[in-house]
């Protein structure tokens, strides 16, 4: 505790202040706008906080909701190590979920669920990694800006879960909604309590404090941190950086098609086409608010994870489309841009 | 054949000049130095207020100027963060496409079903509409026949004039800038907001003229693809056409095939226009790209730490 109070600055509650600000003003700002379009802000907030961290269900809801968003969020931050800024979370998360789900209901139907479970997982990790690491590749054989070719990849991923789930793996007896089959039951994850939260949620946790660890006390991690700082000093060091970004890209992805597959035996039980839709998005946005720091990429992401519940609530009690929430958030992510990473004392 | 084949070049054209306006926006904000890709929210939010503003007045003009009015609001968003407050621009971006997406959602529920009567029409270019095969290209809105003008009129203005000599050298050194007693952050704010301005049209070309429909999320990735293609022109307007009408054309391709009756998967051929958009990329990337704005160049080296 001494440790920590010795590190903040003393004008500490200063800053904390202009963070209050920062996160008040767009909360403010968009119950005026609530107000204009007719609707009670105060119970419309009320009922936001009340709706999901009020009850077990709605806090069971954020849970679920955050479970992906902290493998994402820690899925960009070791790329952003590497200095590689994946924005495709979306694409492998959903390439992850895709290939988890093919492989639950066409090879593992009839395996116990201790073999089929693991499997699922590599199938889910295979899948995403195989995303990220197109981008990976055309980024150092050919000096393709990771950026661009992961959001590309992100719309090319719709269209080949959509092509699956309208044809090869659609479930004959959905009719005719865009699903696979579900997977049987014993490849899915044990519930927490009977409700909708599975064991995932300890999956997620936990990588992510592997992660930080070994980003912040590993060999491979400071070498990822130096080339991620300098490049070219890290080559002249004689660090490999092409096949340290590589494999950081692999990780990345790998960690977003995990949860994919969380997803697909903790959650749905089966791939729909909007299966995870927006989930890479919302992680990018959370490891970035976390400054790619995986620990803090938890809060953030939970912090995210609850206003998309929320948002889901407010359309059901006030009226308003689950986009409005899209709006408050993205205020929310302004005035913190606005505001801008505190330098470090 | 050779109807299928005007009807290719015509709809390539017609759904390639949202992506082209989106480009030419994109070369003006990299010119100075700055990164849109809140450029896809400032083409949806140009998209939906040009439908919007038609449904409601039944003038296409207005819609056309709203649409680039809040698609320039959008990009002054961008610039004041990245500019002013030295904000991470792909963070910056990408929290604006997201912005952009979700206000018109929101307010794009009314507009779902309503009508704006004929929107920006056809216009037939005498003698000009007649030649075969590429007859089409002569027969469309005012929009798409302003994006053929707009690449040389870009290329002078960036090349020809003295404010243009600025706008790059904002991108490729400030101390220009400065020696000729201009502010950069200025003409940063010119080039960017400008840049929203012609995404904003690009999308009133989408929902007025070419869709004539307004759906949420109707650009699907046209921004993004956009930002992407700037490199493909390599940062020069009278290139942005390229990448417009391969993508353009291969969602033509798609329309054209499954017309003809071919058995495609049409998610397949949905991909084409992204997966040909990946592919031309590599295809230049092969080239050094000494042409990027030294500017724009930090940026890019720099984009995670700061």
């Amino acid at each position: 505790m001494t440790a920590l109070a010795k590190k903040l600055p003393a004008d500490w509650w200063k800053n904390a202040l202009v963070w209050a600000g920062v996160i008040a003003v767009p909360i403010v700002a968009f119950g005026l706008f609530l107000q204009t379009q007719g609707v009670n802000a105060i119970q419309t907030y009320g009922t936001m906080i009340s709706s999901t961290l009020g009850t077990s269900y709605g806090i069971g809801e954020v849970v679920v909701k955050s479970t992906p968003l902290v493998l994402i969020a820690v899925a960009t931050a070791v790329s952003a190590k590497a200095g590689l800024v994946n924005v495709g979370g979306e694409g492998q998360f959903a390439i992850g979920a895709l290939a988890a789900a093919a492989a639950g209901m066409l090879l593992l139907q009839d395996v116990p669920g201790i073999i089929g479970i693991p499997c699922m997982a590599l199938a889910g990790i295979a899948g995403g990694m195989l995303w990220s690491g197109v981008a990976g590749v055309l980024k150092v054989k050919a000096n393709m800006n990771e950026t661009i070719t992961t959001l590309i990849l992100n719309y090319i991923a719709v269209q080949v879960v959509s092509y699956f789930v309208y044809g090869p793996l659609k479930d004959p007896d959905s009719f005719n909604w865009p699903q696979t089959a579900r997977i049987s039951s014993q490849l899915r994850l044990p519930s927490l309590g009977g409700g909708r939260v599975s064991i995932g949620i300890f999956f997620a946790v936990g990588l992510a404090v592997i992660l930080w660890l070994v980003l912040k006390k590993t060999k491979w991690g400071y070498k990822l941190r130096v080339i991620g700082g300098n490049p070219i000093a890290a080559a002249q060091a004689g660090y490999h950086v092409a096949k340290n970004q590589l494999i950081a890209m692999l990780v990345s992805g790998g960690l977003a098609g995990f949860a994919g597959m969380l997803e697909i035996c903790g959650v749905e039980y089966q791939m729909r086409q909007t299966t995870g839709t927006n989930y890479g998005y919302l992680g990018f946005l959370a490891a970035w608010m976390a400054w790619n720091n995986p620990l803090l990429g938890i809060v953030t992401a939970f912090i995210i994870g609850f206003l998309s519940v929320a948002g889901n609530t407010m359309e059901i009690t006030s009226g308003l489309p689950s986009s409005s929430i899209r709006i408050l958030m993205s205020i929310v992510l302004l005035a913190i841009l606005w505001k801008g990473r505190r330098k470090k004392a | 054949m050779i109807n299928i084949l005007t009807y290719l070049f015509s709809g390539a054209v017609q759904s390639g000049t949202s992506v082209l306006y989106g480009v030419y926006g994109e070369i003006l904000s990299e010119r100075v130095g700055v990164i849109n890709l809140g450029l896809e929210g400032s083409m949806v939010m140009g998209a939906f207020g040009a439908y919007a503003a038609t449904a409601q007045t039944g003038s296409p003009l207005l819609g056309v100027l709203a649409g680039m009015l809040l698609g320039g609001l959008l990009a002054l968003i961008h610039a004041y963060l990245v500019i002013a407050r030295k904000a991470n621009q792909l963070a910056t971006g990408l929290t604006l496409m997201f912005l952009g997406l979700g206000i018109t959602a929101f307010f794009g529920r009314g507009y779902v079903s309503a009508s704006i009567g004929g929107g920006l029409s056809a216009i037939k270019i005498p003698l000009l509409s007649d030649i075969p095969v590429i007859g089409g290209l002569f027969e469309q809105d005012i929009l798409t026949y302003l994006s053929y003008l707009l690449g040389p009129a870009l290329w002078f203005l960036l090349f020809k004039t003295r404010f243009g000599m600025l706008l790059r050298g904002t991108g490729e050194s400030e101390e220009v800038v400065y020696a000729y007693g201009l502010n950069p952050k200025r003409m940063r704010y010119i080039g960017v907001v400008m840049g929203g301005m012609l995404a904003g049209l690009g999308g009133a070309q989408l929902s007025i003229a070419y869709t004539k429909t307004w759906i949420e999320g109707m650009t699907n990735g046209r921004g993004v693809i956009a930002v992407a293609l700037v490199i493909l022109a390599t940062w020069q307007p009278l290139k942005a056409y390229i990448g417009a009408y391969i993508f353009g054309g291969a969602q033509s391709l798609q329309l054209v095939l499954q017309q003809q009756g071919y058995d495609v998967s049409p998610f397949l051929l949905l991909m084409l226009p992204y997966l040909l958009t990946l592919i031309a990329l590599f295809i230049v990337s092969r080239r050094k790209r000494q042409v990027m704005p030294a500017e724009l160049k930090k940026i890019v080296e720099s984009s995670v730490s700061s």
